[in-house]
């Protein structure tokens, strides 16, 4: 497959019409209109429970192609009977793929994920992350950013942090499961959907998880879904990187980050951030910036 | 056709061999390791040539699964029991709600805490209500039967649900029974090849399991239906049985009902003792019977009541207990009989918890009391020797 050079390059076919009953600004509706553009017409979705859930509703939808919405904590393993069953009838040609919220993948999913990495069967797990489980209303994950405010780290007199713990190093643990993964951005569209090429060719299991910007939790004016997209790979927040057979690659290399000020201002979730939070969130972003540019191109996991 | 001894998780077995599935997916849990194990080396050995055999990292995976292989066209077989049949509840919700034809192996064990490894039937009793056909085998023989005709019923257009097969844990899954295994052929006679109704294919996009309004009521109603629908199906289906294989089964297996004043009800592996202590009785006149459940879900309910036509007195002996309320198949009966003509004098013994043996002396005493109710006109609800209510 030749690689997607330029944003002219992606192709113009649409598996995701109109007529969902998404938020505005909603980055992952906006991840798997792209991502099918790649994954094209034979393609399963399985998804787990969360906001994606409600694209179908019955009897209608706004996808062109087959979806499977089973529960919350088990997208990985019903792709994993999917694909056995698919092989078995000889359909080996159809893609099964896993769009899944950070709560279902870092959390309640995570064994269920955990063991079909292992046993690398042939599925595409993307991980749409919203930093929250965003359909019951923005409460806090394994993967929600130290600081950030949700429904159930509100700041208060007793905790003004938010959020005082700090997230799942995801890629890391998928990494030592020995498989493709990689990170992605909504504003880095070319970077996706080579991530995704890439997945689609191999022989086996492979993660992609896309940052998942979420206007509505994240409180933010829902234009700016891409610019926070993009701001989140300058400030270090959301590094674009991949591990391939445990090596690292860093994706978009850059001489200095931007603060994480920048990023944060913008979004309702860390406006009343205390100053000693922010320091803390930008020395934790140095660290894992500092550790993927030591470990870049050499192997990691 | 062959006549060999095998143990109940091997009928199991030897069940989904027959059948072929396409895809088993598993883990462990006792009573029902062998039944696995043994599917595993059949797999390496060869003899499952068409079949998939998967290790997943949980029971709930195990279902997920399944629904995951199901859901695109491929037939499937699992098997567990009690802790890993309640990992599952909530997707064997979805498994049904979908229409999937799986067939799963239960070997009954009883649930913590504490923990016991032996049999009683609060865990597929907890999925009564889960939309799932559910089946109790008395024998070795009835499991792998139960698991052809499981299949039938599954797959058949107008029922499309998935079955459990259930089995009494240690009684049956480890003790050897003579079992004939039919043949392929005549397998294949009684089950052509699988045509799966639902199917996941590159050229026609299909959405499986997504949030409705209002018509999820029409959803509910339809798969009550496609339950019901079983009961006629499966007559159906145990007359071609018959025809092949040259056994016959019933809804209800009925045993010296149609004289009998006295009527024990059962489940499972205790009725064989049950009857033999009947026997026994019999010689000595009293007028006792014995109607066994073998289908749970659909509940036959006019079929109990014609076999009940005659009973003064019914003891409903429930292998399970529903703690605040007392034996779960009790009340069944009673609503059932509600409905009939005949209302005979009804009884609940609450016996055998984790395992607890069910011998010949115990059910003679069961019939004892339960003359003793039918002559003072007073029903009681007895667990193991204490009065409970
Ligand atoms: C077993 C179970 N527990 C809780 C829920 C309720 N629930 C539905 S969606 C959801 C949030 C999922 O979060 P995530 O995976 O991050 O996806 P998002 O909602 O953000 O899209 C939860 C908790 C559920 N469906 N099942």
């Amino acid at each position: 497959m030749q690689p997607i050079k330029s944003i002219k390059d992606i192709p113009e076919l649409d598996l995701f019409t109109g007529g969902s009953s998404v938020c505005a600004g909603c980055g992952p509706s906006m991840g798997l209109k792209l991502a099918l553009k790649v994954l094209g017409p034979k393609t399963v979705i399985i998804n787990s429970a969360g906001c994606m859930t409600l694209l179908p509703l019955f009897p209608n939808t706004p996808l062109k192609v087959s979806w499977i919405h089973n529960a919350i904590e088990n997208a990985a393993t019903t792709a994993a009977g999917a694909r056995h069953g698919l092989d078995a009838l000889g359909f080996k040609d159809m893609n099964v793929v896993v769009y899944a919220g950070d709560g279902a993948t870092y959390d309640i999913g995570f064994a269920s994920l955990s063991s079909t990495a292992i046993k690398n069967e042939r599925v595409i797990y993307i991980c749409y992350n919203n930093q929250s489980y965003g359909n019951t209303g923005f409460q806090c994950t394994t993967a929600t950013p130290y600081g950030s405010e949700t429904k159930t780290t509100p700041r208060g007199k007793e905790n003004p942090i938010g959020n005082t713990n700090i997230h799942k190093d995801m890629l890391k643990l998928m990494g030592v499961h020995r498989v493709y993964c990689a990170t992605a951005s909504l504003a880095y569209p070319v970077d996706f959907l080579n991530k995704l090429n890439k997945a689609k060719e191999r022989n086996g299991f492979s993660y992609i998880e896309l940052l998942g910007t979420c206007a509505t939790g994240w409180n933010f004016d829902p234009r700016y879904t891409i610019k926070i997209s993009r701001l989140a790979v300058r400030c270090g927040m959301w590094p674009l990187y991949e591990i391939d057979d445990r090596k690292l690659s860093l994706n978009k290399e850059f001489k200095q980050l931007k603060p994480v000020d920048e990023y944060l201002q913008l979004q309702g979730r860390y406006k009343q951030l205390p100053p000693d939070g922010v320091t803390k969130l930008q020395s934790l972003v140095n660290e894992h910036w500092a550790q993927l540019n030591e470990f870049n191109a050499k192997r990691y996991v | 056709m062959k006549h060999i001894l095998i143990t109940g998780n091997e009928a199991a077995a030897w069940g989904a061999r027959l059948v072929e599935p396409q895809f088993i997916p598993t883990f462990p849990i006792t009573p029902q390791t062998e039944c696995i194990e043994t599917l595993a080396r059949w797999k390496v050995e060869g003899d499952l040539p068409g079949t998939d055999f998967e290790r997943m990292e949980s029971e709930h995976s195990v279902m997920s699964a399944a629904i995951g292989a199901a859901a695109v066209g491929a037939r499937v077989f699992t098997a567990t029991s009690s802790q890993g049949l309640m990992l599952m509840h909530e997707v064997l919700y979805i498994a049904s709600g979908m229409r999937l034809p799986i067939v799963m192996a239960n070997i009954s064990r009883g649930l913590s805490a504490p923990v016991t490894l032996w049999s009683d039937h609060n865990d597929f009793l907890d999925q009564r209500d889960s939309g799932w056909i559910m089946f109790h085998a008395e024998n070795n023989q009835e499991v792998l039967d139960m698991i052809l005709q499981g299949y039938r019923v599954a797959e058949d257009p107008k029922v499309l649900l998935p079955v459990m097969v259930n089995m009494d844990g240690y009684v049956l899954s480890f003790t050897d029974e003579p079992v004939i295994i039919p043949s392929y052929e005549d397998v294949k006679q009684f089950m052509p090849a699988y045509d799966p109704q639902h199917t996941i294919t590159p050229d026609r996009p299909v959405t499986v399991g997504p949030p409705v309004m209002d018509e999820y009521t029409d959803y509910k109603a339809q798969a009550h239906l496609a339950s019901r629908n079983a009961l006629t199906v499966l007559k159906d289906i145990q007359d071609d049985f018959e025809k092949i294989f040259g056994r016959r089964y019933h809804t209800v297996d009925e045993f010296m009902l149609d004289d009998a004043e006295l009527v024990l009800i059962t489940q499972g592996s205790m009725s064989t003792t049950a009857k033999a202590a009947i026997l026994e009785m019999r010689e000595e006149g009293v007028k006792v019977g014995l109607l066994r459940l073998r289908v749970i879900r659909p509940w036959p309910g006019e079929i109990i009541c014609k076999a009940l036509q005659n009973a003064k007195a019914i003891a409903v002996i429930d292998r399970n207990i529903a703690p605040g309320k007392g034996g779960i198949m009790l009340p069944e009966i009673v609503e059932t009989l509600y409905h009939s003509n005949n209302r005979p004098l009804v009884s609940g013994f609450i016996v055998g918890l984790g395992g607890k043996p069910q011998t010949e002396a115990r059910i003679k005493e069961i019939t004892r009391k339960l003359a003793d109710d039918l002559a003072s006109g007073r029903p009681r609800i007895e667990w193991n020797d204490l009065e409970v209510s």
